[in-house]
């Protein structure tokens, strides 16, 4: 009995060993390429497998393969910081727009100028090169953009007497109030804020533009500086505008329904892209949109998603840009995820096989995008930005003092801020020790 | 007569006020998200909008089967592999005298205050420089190595074998018996309720890990539950029902495990205390 | 006995040895390597061979004012949990100590809870403490509206945040606490008790003079660890107000935990978490001289 094991046992392990030489062999002409992807829903990680197979496919003459590996969307950011941190970054990997700029900072990131020509630099989106671009270096492509926009319903409106501003023209805040009062005193609950998201980004992402069409900014013009800034007359100005919201009831605090728009309490969705396909299929015609209501003369609309960058320390640089040309190109990358996720595709050459975009919501995504988007700030202290940003938020909504939060907010910034430069101006020769 | 009343009364009066949020989560996960809040304080027991969708979404969003596997491998490494090895050292405090006993033991006392979230970094790259992430084999190493040995169980041990009755041991001693035979066969057997106390809350804690698992994981096959029920809360749409689910089949694995060590704990011990 | 003494130091080597080895190689050198990145503008991007910052990060976190508010935090939870859970565990643990199975079954009541993963539980509490929004609200809440007690919105307010979860936490690691408890109580002389009981003494007394001492080395494993677990807090308060409203709820934790992975500044981080570590093994230290063990 034991013999026979063993003898079995040996064959396992010479089956084992000539497999594994076979394997050997075989990578040794197959060049692996590590990709990282945050994980996002079913269809949209199905559709990337079966990018990263077509991929496969289409580069076995070059002797090129991808090995894909999902982390949960959560907490991702830390699980590329410290593989940075341990020199362990995969060959390309997708990051959120914001936090380009961090991974730049610390020479993560390789710039993408001398792979992407001219002529495909012009079919992406304005918003896509803005966000991957630092210092006038690009360092990150996205496949997909992103859009906010004012839903409401065509019915509730006409039951209370509101009327939506022609041509797609965005209402100013008077204008929004006056709305929302008159759904008020017609019984209708006014606006959905998505006050109960948990993420801080939602609150980043969404509010900014108020802040913007005030002429407000959350850093300064070069991006290293909060001072006088986040608290500035035009924030607080804006915010107050924005409590507004809370104060006179037309915005719930602390909502527990995650989509009240679609479940019909409530007549406008102060919302994003991905709840065009879910409003269209309950409302149908009754769906209207418009741009987000502007407090001061400027239209501004927020954008920016997760975008593909390529390790500065990767051996095979090459090939991890021949992967992200693969994710981001028209058909073989944009078209397939774009199907799987609803986002709005990246590249104008792409819209050519959505046929939605010619019609609302989806003609006003991209206008937006086309024309008062607006990236998020682009600097390296952004995830303390806008953590601190979302908290003020949270509290203005509540019925915090608008300017004393900020405030606060700013100080907190600029204490990161502060120290960063101390560690860049304090001593010589730091920026050298970033390899 | 009236006293007994009162006295089951009252137990009966706390045990609910205890059990109320759980038993909320239980019905809850069982209810559509827009039942959860509405209609006064005792419509979670009755009214209307039962569902089983929470269960199956919450199963099928969090992909959960290699992932509990892992978990069950980590949890039973960590589990036994600690038990020998901190109730080893708990039992050298209790009961040894050496030089620096003292100060050794109150380092250790430190090293309780340590949460990961601190050391993670620094943990990391010693993981690292020994190889512990990476491939399958190494990340599971390196998943339980670092919490085999824990401060606080050293503690919680320590303080169950001064408790015990020295008079066994030491007349083991005067029978010859070596320090290894005093540890395994008499004051080991006699912590039982402390040892199964240990091993449940190492269940617990490295059941519920996050932050660890996803820093040492680079590969899918090395992914653990939380990282698999992660998506569920971060994935839009933020569905109430589904996370309600979802706590519960979190729970139901300690819960087994607190069934399976149960016998030996304190808890049900019925020849516990003063009668 | 000598000889005795002598074979039991080099056993006691080896008894030590696989733990120590361990927490030398996962716990001690880690220690060592952020107590060096504490002193430079570790980068946490690019951690090694960064310029030397001398003590700088730990005069910037005692002057920054949200690290203080954090401690401040941290410490009023401690004040609030540490006397009242203490108290509560012993004295459900003198309760229940009963040999009727009803009992028993009231210990696993008790001790539920605490089997629960804390990041369940916080968000179950999140649901629990929902404020009222026109008809809907949590079942806290709910219930109060029962006794007349008025709606609060719990976790948004700023007075009421951290003693809500304060709260949360008692509930939560009680039963644990009493378990310790109970065990302790099968180390009360049933003799001396029984005693007292002849003499005379009331219930009151019985406990002040006879389980009291007896339980003098299970109280203080208890208020020790419950000490140094409240200064741990993080999960909370970070997944239920994100350390809000204002900075009411933000523990030593969750500074340490954002300076690491959101302003990435692994230098000023590793500061935090030594101050952290200085500031709480102290005050285990005192709370070690004040109750002293009994020495087996």
């Amino acid at each position: 009995m034991t013999r026979v094991r063993n003898r079995a046992f040996s064959i396992f392990v010479a089956c084992a060993l000539a497999l594994a030489g076979c394997r050997s062999a075989h990578e040794d002409e197959t060049r692996l390429v590590r990709v990282w992807a945050h994980q996002g829903q079913e269809a949209e990680n199905k559709a990337m497998r079966e990018i990263a197979e077509a991929f496969d496919d289409a580069h076995r003459a070059f002797g090129v393969r991808v090995e894909l590996t999902f982390f949960p969307d959560f907490q991702y950011a830390e699980k590329l910081a410290i593989a940075a941190a341990a020199r362990d970054l995969p060959d390309a990997f997708d990051l959120d727009g914001p936090m380009v700029a961090r991974l730049v900072d610390a020479g993560l990131l390789a710039p993408l100028d001398a792979w992407i020509d001219e002529e495909t630099r012009g079919d992406f989106l304005p918003t896509i090169l803005q966000q991957g671009t630092i210092e006038g270096r690009l360092y990150a492509l996205g496949a997909f953009e992103s859009a906010a926009v004012l839903y409401y319903d065509r019915e509730k409106f006409e039951r209370a007497d509101v009327v939506a501003p022609p041509d797609l023209e965005g209402w100013t805040w008077d204008e929004f109030l006056e709305a929302c009062a008159k759904l008020r005193t017609a019984g209708i609950e006014a606006v959905a804020l998505h006050m109960d998201e948990s993420a801080d980004e939602w609150y980043t992402y969404a509010f900014s533009p108020v802040v913007w069409s005030a002429g407000g900014a959350l850093v300064s013009p070069e991006g290293d500086d909060v001072q006088g800034v986040l608290a500035s007359e035009a924030n607080v100005r804006a915010l107050e505008s924005w409590q507004e919201l809370f104060a006179r009831g037309f915005a719930a605090t602390d909502p527990v329904d995650p989509d009240p728009f679609g479940s019909g309490t409530v007549a406008m969705d102060w919302s994003g892209h991905w709840m065009a396909r879910s409003h269209l299929e309950k409302f149908g015609d009754r769906l209207g949109v418009m741009p987000l209501p502007r407090v001061g003369p400027e239209a501004a609309a927020p954008c920016g998603s997760w975008c593909w960058g390529v390790s500065a320390t990767s051996a095979r640089t090459e090939d991890a840009v021949r992967w992200l040309k693969w994710v981001t190109h028209p058909e073989h990358g944009v078209a397939p995820i774009v199907r799987a996720n609803g986002a709005v595709p990246a590249r104008r050459s792409a819209f050519a096989s959505f046929p939605e975009y010619r019609e609302n919501p989806y003609a006003l995504f991209r206008r937006q995008l086309e024309t008062v988007a607006r990236p998020r700030p682009r600097t390296p202290f952004y995830a303390t930005l806008t953590q601190r940003f979302a908290a003020a938020l949270r509290d203005i909504a509540r019925g915090a003092d608008v300017r004393s939060r900020l405030e606060t907010a700013e100080a907190e910034v600029q204490r990161v801020v502060a120290r960063r430069r101390v560690r860049d101006g304090g001593v010589d020769g730091s920026a050298e020790a970033v390899p | 007569m009236s006293l007994r009343v009162l006295r089951w009364t009252a137990a009966a009066l706390v045990a609910a006020v205890f059990l109320a949020p759980l038993l909320w989560m239980f019905a809850g996960s069982f209810r559509e998200t827009s039942a959860l809040f509405r209609g006064g304080p005792w419509s979670w027991i009755g009214g209307d909008g039962w569902t089983w969708d929470n269960y199956g979404e919450a199963w099928r969003r969090g992909a959960l089967g290699r992932a509990s596997l892992n978990t069950l491998l980590q949890v039973a490494v960590i589990g036994g592999g600690g038990l020998f090895v901190n109730s080893m050292a708990a039992f050298a405090f209790a009961r040894m005298r050496f030089a620096g006993r003292e100060a050794l033991f109150a380092a250790v006392v430190v090293f309780v205050i340590l949460p990961v979230e601190v050391l993670a970094v620094p943990l990391f790259f010693t993981a690292r420089d020994l190889g512990l992430t990476g491939g399958y084999t190494s990340a599971m190493a390196g998943l339980t190595l670092p919490f085999l040995a824990k401060a606080f169980n050293i503690y919680l041990l320590r303080q169950h074998f001064m408790a015990l009755p020295t008079a066994l041991e030491e007349a083991a001693v005067i029978d010859g018996a070596g320090a290894w035979r005093v540890f395994w066969n008499i004051a080991l057997p006699a912590v039982r309720p402390a040892l199964a106390t240990v091993v449940l809350l190492d269940v617990l804690t490295h059941w519920s890990d996050f932050l660890w698992p996803l820093l040492v994981a680079t590969r899918e096959e090395t992914r653990t539950v939380q990282i698999g029920l992660a998506n569920l809360f971060t994935q839009p749409p933020v569905d109430w029902g589904a996370i309600l689910a979802c706590a519960v089949m979190a729970t139901l694995p300690v819960l087994l495990s607190f069934r399976l060590l149960q016998r030996h704990l304190v808890l049900t011990d019925t020849g516990a205390g003063i009668k | 006995m000598s000889d005795w003494r002598r074979r039991q130091s080099r056993a006691a080597v080896w008894f030590l040895a696989p733990a120590g080895i361990l927490l030398a190689v996962f716990v001690v050198w880690p220690l060592a390597r952020s107590l060096w990145w504490s002193f430079h503008y570790a980068d946490l991007l690019a951690p090694d061979g960064q310029p030397w910052a001398g003590g700088s990060h730990y005069s910037d976190l005692l002057r920054d004012p949200r690290f203080r508010r954090a401690f401040a935090n941290t410490a009023l939870f401690a004040v609030l949990v540490v006397p009242l859970q203490t108290t509560l565990a012993f004295f459900l643990a003198l309760w229940v100590n009963r040999p009727e199975p009803a009992w028993r079954w009231l210990r696993v009541v008790f001790f539920l809870p605490t089997i629960v993963a804390m990041p369940v539980l916080a968000i179950l509490w999140t649901m629990l403490y929902q404020p009222a929004q026109g008809d809907e609200t949590g079942l806290i809440n709910a219930m109060l509206g029962i006794v007349g007690v008025p709606a609060q919105a719990w976790l948004r307010d700023p007075l009421l945040a951290l003693p809500a979860i304060a709260f949360m936490s008692i509930w939560q690691g009680t039963g644990l606490q009493m378990m310790v408890f109970l065990a302790g109580l099968q180390n009360v002389p049933r003799e001396t008790l029984e005693a007292a009981r002849v003499d005379g003494a009331g219930a009151w007394q019985r406990t002040r003079h006879v389980v009291v001492p007896a339980m003098r080395n299970s109280i203080v494993f208890v208020v020790t660890v419950t000490t140094i677990l409240a200064f741990r807090l993080f999960v909370q308060p970070y997944l239920m107000t994100r350390g809000g409203p204002g900075n009411s709820t933000v523990s030593l934790v969750q500074t340490i935990y954002e300076t690491t992975f959101l302003a990435q500044d692994l230098g000023r981080a590793c500061a935090a978490a030594f101050l952290f570590l200085l500031l709480v093994g102290g005050l285990a230290l005192v709370q070690r001289r004040l109750l002293r063990e009994e020495r087996a």
